[in-house]
């Protein structure tokens, strides 16, 4: 009797001691933050990714300054308005100002279980409007907006 | 047409020890049971957290000594809370498939059992979000995701081992590796946790069970003991060469 009950919790303790090891809390590694992701071009026949020696970014009626005077930003990261369809930009290239307006759609995306939900957006058709002080063309190349590391506009200067 | 006689003699012959072979295979009763178990780490963590409920339990039916289908339900409640958001999932669960012990019968005697289960998965659950925030650039933003109703499926491999510790009680542990299917959600909300399954986001989800079971014998087997012996094999040739050989002296002499 003494050996059957030996046996049997050799089969069930080593379950048991895996059982409270496996009870381990998590914690959030990825990026939370869906940003525009907007890299610089220069000449428009034969387009070459440069970074401005300058940039200076940040929201209209938003006192928080998002690059101030920042040498060598490529890409510029560019946080949108999840509360609103629309948001505008101060964008200082080189000194020279310029505005740009986007339009878009958000929509919560769950990240993981860790780093909760976050908003993605997709950019409206007509995209943005913009001055063209500095910028010469404003291209899209993705869309939507995610935490991913993917180009979603260019900006040719 | 003594050749042809010599030679049904022969295959009468083959045919009878093969036969007699086949007799003296040892074999040892087994009892088939039907198995109803309860899973019972469920209860006990909610015990300590009372945001997780899992309450599961199955029944399975021996086919023989080394299979049984199962059949497994069970019920989730689950809170979860985190620095911005809060999320709800509640909902039932089936599990369907069959256990493979892989004991030789002397070892397992119908008490005991090292192996493996395979099953498919179907959960029907319901998901919220009652509260969230995202704080960025342009301040906090709050929101919320309604409550819907989505089907969850999923495939399972759970090894784990079982022994009868009292007569017709049975204690147990397995390994649940479960692979997503389909959540129904989408891949933008995706469940946190869903009912069987486990953390919805993520392709691949591994749990653990702890199992009460009570067996419930209903008819016995003799199950074949089939015993390497190479020797043994290879005497029964030699026995048949050496008769060819005999013949085949008795010939030439």
């Amino acid at each position: 009797m003494r050996k059957y009950i030996s046996e049997s919790l050799l089969i069930i303790l080593p379950g048991f001691i895996l059982f409270m090891i496996s009870c381990t809390a998590g914690s959030c590694f990825e990026e939370t933050e869906s940003y525009l992701k907007a890299s610089f071009y220069t000449g428009e026949v034969t387009p070459k990714i440069t970074a401005p020696d300058t940039l200076t970014l940040y929201g209209l009626n938003n006192d928080s300054i998002i690059y101030n005077k920042s040498a060598k930003i490529q890409p510029a990261l560019i946080p949108l308005n999840s509360s609103t369809d629309s948001c505008t930009f101060i964008i200082k290239i080189n000194g020279v100002t310029d505005t740009i307006k986007f339009q878009y759609s958000s929509y919560p995306h769950l990240i993981s279980k860790e780093c909760g939900y976050t908003f993605y957006h997709h950019l409206s058709d007509s995209v943005r409007t913009y001055t063209r002080h500095a910028i010469k063309n404003i291209f899209t190349s993705n869309m939507t907006i995610t935490n991913l590391n993917v180009e979603n506009i260019r900006i040719f200067y | 047409m003594w050749r042809t006689f010599a030679y049904f003699i022969n295959l009468l012959l083959f045919l009878i020890c093969g036969l007699i072979q086949v007799n003296a295979q040892d074999t040892i009763p087994i009892p088939l049971k039907i198995k109803i178990g309860m899973e019972v780490s469920g209860p006990a963590i909610h015990y300590f957290d009372k945001n997780i409920l899992n309450a599961e339990g199955y029944i399975s039916v021996d086919l023989d000594e080394k299979r049984s289908v199962v059949f497994a339900a069970g019920y989730l409640n689950y809170k979860y809370n985190q620095y911005n958001y809060t999320y709800l999932n509640k909902g039932s669960f089936v599990r369907v498939g069959m256990d493979f012990n892989l004991l030789k019968p002397d070892k397992s005697l119908g008490k005991y059992y090292a192996g493996i289960g395979l099953r498919y998965g179907l959960s029907r659950f319901t998901s919220e979000v009652p509260s969230f925030e995202k704080t960025n650039y342009w301040g906090t933003t709050s929101s919320s995701i309604p409550k819907k109703t989505y089907w969850g499926h999923f495939i399972e491999v759970s090894p784990g081992v079982r022994a009868e510790i009292f007569k017709n009680f049975s204690m147990g542990w397995s390994i649940s590796l479960r692979m997503l299917l389909y959540t129904g959600t989408g891949k933008d909300l995706k469940p946190v946790y869903f009912p069987g399954f486990g953390d919805g986001t993520k392709t691949i989800s591994a749990g653990m069970n702890y199992y009460i079971v009570w067996n419930i014998p209903y008819k016995k087997i003799k199950a074949i003991m089939k015993k390497d012996v190479p020797e043994e094999t290879d005497d029964t040739k030699d026995t048949g060469t050496t008769g060819n050989n005999q013949q085949g002296s008795g010939i030439r002499q």
